[in-house]
């Protein structure tokens, strides 16, 4: 069979979206060790306040996705202060419910202000330019470029600075990196920081791909979970790997299954995924 | 409407959204198990009763071409027990999985289900509503058809609630409590835990199915957008604040949420944001379902020893 370039430059770009949002995810659910049922939530914001900043303030895409990345990231640490630090002693399974009540109060804090219906930033229109038969359009350039360059950064964090190097011993190993004077409260703080900037970007991106909804984040969620399982939860270069595994296998996939079904593939992908290698592809099966 | 009649309105939402708490409160509060396929379970059964009840689309424009035109109690029992077949299937791979990973695998089942009901317009006329499902006595119940509704889903409700409460003080029950609080114990004693957890799912998502099917004969109409796993989430808000491990709680908490959602009905349309209350209706029930866990950990009903189990690592 050969494989249609178009729909693995397709893949590639729904794959970055999906990459950076796991990798905000996993950051998360290693540091706080929790699932955040809410992070669809959190994206969805992310793209609505860089849409209102853009197409209601009136002020350019770049200081509408900063804006918007910015409010995610310190909206992150609000929410964490409002809420999820009073449960911080509680169970996973506790923060995780805690987590829908919060995903109820964002989507339909969204609805309220924004209306049901969908939005779109306010662009150039422009004839989209083909490359040896691939079409692209620049958003989709930038969204790879902009994905790429993250992904480097936050490997060069987590491998070269001193919070980066705390976030993979707490990740490791909570109670050994608290016992060797880890201070958890302030690494808190910066996985949230990070995390729900990375949350922000990403739910810009996936509205630059397609539409601003109320449920566009939670809708993606499962393709971010699943990328995020396979990559074995609290595993960042796994997410990033499997995001884009994620990414390219549903687009690809419109080429023998009906394209209805494209999400149905993130689906399966993480069914087999959690009941072969529960400890996702670059772990070790032991549990 | 009179407000008697919206009020028996909300009832039989009510006591819909009570049975699929009931059967979550099996899943969670019985049982440990994070099921977050639950809105499957009630599409699962109003699909079936409907598809079983109503005879194949004509029309030009039709696309269904399944439609079996039986009485509605053939499509209810149907509709319950394939609901419960659904529940041990998505069981049977994942129901070893530990806890978050449990969530996870049912949420994506439940969506592939719904993907299906939504793509597969020759059995479900997919993206449209499947219409005209007939209503059990419709046109020789003499008083308000309502008030019919209401006692009929009401009394389902209370049988059920009998049902699972002995159930829970059964000796199965007991074992399920058992797996709740550390299913290494009731394995040392030679239970197969495994076997006792895929029963806990099919008779939960079995009273899912009765849930849906109840609820397509009332609404005459069903689509795939009824069962978004926004309905899981309700019903798990439901069973939270209503209390983990009471059957009168979920039903409780169930009625609670319908209350919530539902009393904006009662206020005039022309208050201030009278356009956002929909959504904000549903913001109260974000907090109320944070303020519930965090100041009442167990629940309105629930039991404070419950905490101790299936929250665990």
């Amino acid at each position: 069979m050969v494989l249609d370039p178009q729909l693995i430059w397709n893949g590639l770009v729904v794959g970055s979206i999906i990459s950076v949002a796991a990798l905000g995810l996993t950051l998360i659910f290693g540091i706080l060790n929790f699932i955040n049922i809410a992070y669809g939530d959190y994206m969805a914001a992310g793209a609505y306040v860089a849409w209102a900043v853009n197409a209601q303030v009136g002020l350019p895409l770049g200081v509408a996705i900063v804006a918007g990345v910015l409010f995610m990231s310190v909206g992150s640490v609000v929410l964490d202060k409002l809420v999820f630090q009073h449960f911080r002693t509680r169970s996973p399974i506790t923060l995780l419910i805690v987590s829908i009540g919060v995903a109820f109060f964002i989507r339909n804090l969204l609805r309220a202000i924004w209306g049901p219906s969908g939005h779109f930033y306010d662009l150039p229109m422009e004839a989209n330019p083909s490359f040896a038969g691939v079409r692209f359009s620049v958003e989709q350039i930038a969204i790879i470029v902009v994905s790429l360059l993250l992904l480097l950064g936050v490997y060069a964090m987590l491998r070269r600075t001193r919070i980066g190097i705390a976030m993979r011993a707490a990740s490791d190993d909570r109670m050994l990196s608290r016992i060797r004077g880890v201070d958890t409260e302030k690494l808190v703080l910066y996985v949230w920081l990070i995390g729900g900037a990375i949350a922000g970007l990403s739910g810009i991106m996936l509205g630059l791909d397609a539409q601003i909804r109320p449920n566009m984040g939670f809708t993606a969620l499962i393709a971010i979970f699943a990328a995020v399982i396979l990559g074995g939860i609290g595993d960042p270069k796994g997410a990033v790997a499997g995001g884009y595994f994620i990414g390219v296998a549903q687009e690809v996939s419109v080429a023998v299954i009906p394209s209805e079904y494209k999400f149905g593939v993130g689906l399966v992908a993480l069914i087999i995924g959690l009941l072969t290698r529960p400890d996702g592809l670059f772990g070790e099966a032991t549990r | 409407m009179a407000l008697v009649d919206l009020l028996l309105v909300v009832g039989i939402i009510a006591g819909v959204y009570s049975l699929l708490a009931i059967g979550m409160n099996m899943h969670w509060g019985d049982t440990g198990l994070l099921n977050f396929a639950h809105a499957a379970f009630f599409a699962v059964g109003a699909y079936t009763s409907a598809i079983l009840t109503t005879p194949p689309a004509t029309g030009s424009l039709a696309t269904r071409v399944v439609g079996f035109d039986f009485p509605i109690i053939v499509g209810l029992v149907a509709g319950t027990a394939l609901a419960g077949v659904f529940g041990v299937l998505i069981a049977l791979p994942s129901v070893r999985l530990e806890g978050d990973y449990l969530a996870i695998v049912t949420l994506s089942a439940a969506e592939l289900i719904r993907l299906l009901i939504h793509n597969e317009a020759w059995l479900t006329t997919g993206a449209q509503t499947l219409k005209n499902i007939p209503r059990p006595l419709d046109g020789a119940i003499p008083f308000s058809y309502d008030l019919f509704y209401f006692v009929l889903v009401w009394a389902i409700v209370a049988v059920c609630y009998l049902l699972f409460e002995r159930l829970s003080t059964s000796p199965f029950g007991r074992v399920l409590h058992a797996i709740r609080e550390n299913d290494d114990v009731p394995l040392a004693l030679g239970k197969n835990t495994y076997v006792f957890k895929l029963k806990s799912f099919g008779i939960g998502a079995a009273i899912a199915g009765l849930a849906g099917g109840l609820w397509a004969h009332y609404v005459y109409a069903i689509s795939s957008i009824m069962f978004l796993p926004s309905i899981t989430f309700l019903i798990w808000a439901a069973v939270i604040i209503g209390g983990a491990g009471s059957y009168g709680g979920a039903i409780l908490g169930a009625s609670v949420i319908v209350g919530l959602r539902q009393i904006t009905r009662f206020i005039p349309g022309d208050v201030p944001f009278g356009d956002q209350l929909s959504y904000i209706r549903l913001m109260v029930v974000g907090v109320v379902l944070i303020l519930v866990l965090y100041y009442r950990p167990e629940g309105l009903l629930g039991d404070a020893e419950r905490l101790q189990a299936g929250t665990s690592e």
